[in-house]
């Protein structure tokens, strides 16, 4: 018995120091002090009325939290107002899709910029730059119980944005396709829309 | 009686070498999953609450994957069986209550507690509850098996120590 438990202990010690070295040298691991949920405001989905922003716990919930982070939440018919609007040619509208790329590149909001906050290195120079410019930014995820605009607008404020042109689209890609708006496969404006 | 036992004891060897090859293989599978899409397993973390703060939260999802996946190589080589059996066997029970305990929130809304699907993060996407409970049972049993001494045919090093009698 003794013998097993002191072979546990080793296989555990060896698994963990060679799962921290596997985490360390993986392109896709993790950085362990980084703060991937930056909101503060602890996890939104503790219970399952508050996983679906479409239920009116789920929208108060989320709008709640979208308000007392500083940021604007906004509906379908305003995110498409604003997606028709002169100044979104100008940039000086911004959609931001806080989806990781494979998901952007599988169909996004046309125009929008790629900003997955879990690898700011990727596109944040690119985002702030357009957000320097702009003087609404809207920002989506998938909708749902996705949390990941929210997460994406407090890594924007914290790296300098004002709070007051971010605006959250809880809807999100889900809720923008369920409605027949185009979507734009691809790289940003590829020109490649799907109906 | 005797030649019951006997058949038994011929056939329990060699499927005890294929329930270590599986069960090894599985970890290997699932903890590749989770290894290969941190991100998503970090956020399926988080949501059992556990850990509050950045570093712990990140370094269960980051670590955990790729433990699995040690435990899982080291089951199909046949190295430390028994020491890894016994983790697994360590790391299987309090998982199991946690997803139970995840369910039995969820089944507060009212879902029938089988009809609860979710995705528990066991690198196999969303599962109902009673078939995971049921899957996390077996392997808990056939861990516990190996525990037991079997499976060392084909074993490369079933015991770093020096290797006991086989069982009977």
């Amino acid at each position: 018995m003794k013998k097993i438990l002191l072979e546990a202990i080793l296989v555990g010690a060896a698994g963990i120091l060679l799962a921290w070295l596997a985490n360390a040298v993986s392109p896709r691991g993790l950085v362990l002090t980084r703060n991937y949920f930056p909101d503060g405001t602890g996890r939104m989905a503790q219970h399952p009325s508050n996983t679906d922003p479409a239920s009116p716990a789920g929208t108060n919930a989320l709008a709640l939290r979208i308000a007392q982070l500083g940021f604007r939440p906004v509906d379908r018919e305003t995110v498409v107002q604003l997606h028709n609007d002169p100044f979104f040619a100008q940039e000086l509208i911004v959609f931001i899709d806080a989806r990781d790329e494979a998901h952007y590149a599988e169909g996004h909001i046309p125009g929008a910029l790629v900003f997955d906050h879990y690898h700011p290195e990727k596109h944040l120079a690119d985002v702030l730059l357009a957000c320097e410019r702009a003087e609404q930014i809207v920002v989506y995820c998938t909708g749902g119980d996705c949390e990941d605009s929210v997460f994406a607008a407090v890594t924007l404020k914290d790296a300098g944005v004002a709070p007051g042109k971010l605006m959250i689209y809880a809807g999100g890609i889900e809720d923008w396709r369920r409605n027949g708006l185009p979507v734009e496969t691809g790289a940003r404006n590829s020109g490649r829309i799907a109906p | 009686m005797t030649s019951r036992k006997g058949t038994w004891n011929r056939l329990a060897e060699p499927a005890a070498v294929i329930v270590r090859w599986v069960v090894g293989a599985l970890f290997i599978y699932m903890g590749l999953r989770k290894a290969l899409a941190p991100v998503d397993f970090l956020k399926l973390v988080r949501e059992y609450d556990l850990v509050q703060t950045p570093l712990l939260l990140n370094s269960v999802a980051a670590i955990l994957p790729w433990f699995e996946v040690f435990c899982g190589v080291l089951l199909v080589a046949g190295v430390a069986v028994r020491g890894t059996a016994a983790v697994l066997i360590a790391m299987l029970i309090p998982f199991t209550v946690l997803v139970v305990q995840r369910a039995l929130e969820l089944h507060s809304g009212g879902t029938p507690f089988c009809a609860i699907r979710f995705d528990c993060g066991c690198g196999a996407g969303e599962v109902y509850i009673c078939n995971k409970i049921a899957e996390n049972v077996a392997l808990v049993l056939l861990s516990a098996w190996l525990l037991a001494g079997r499976g060392r045919a084909l074993a490369l090093r079933f015991s770093l120590g020096r290797t006991p009698p086989a069982a009977s």
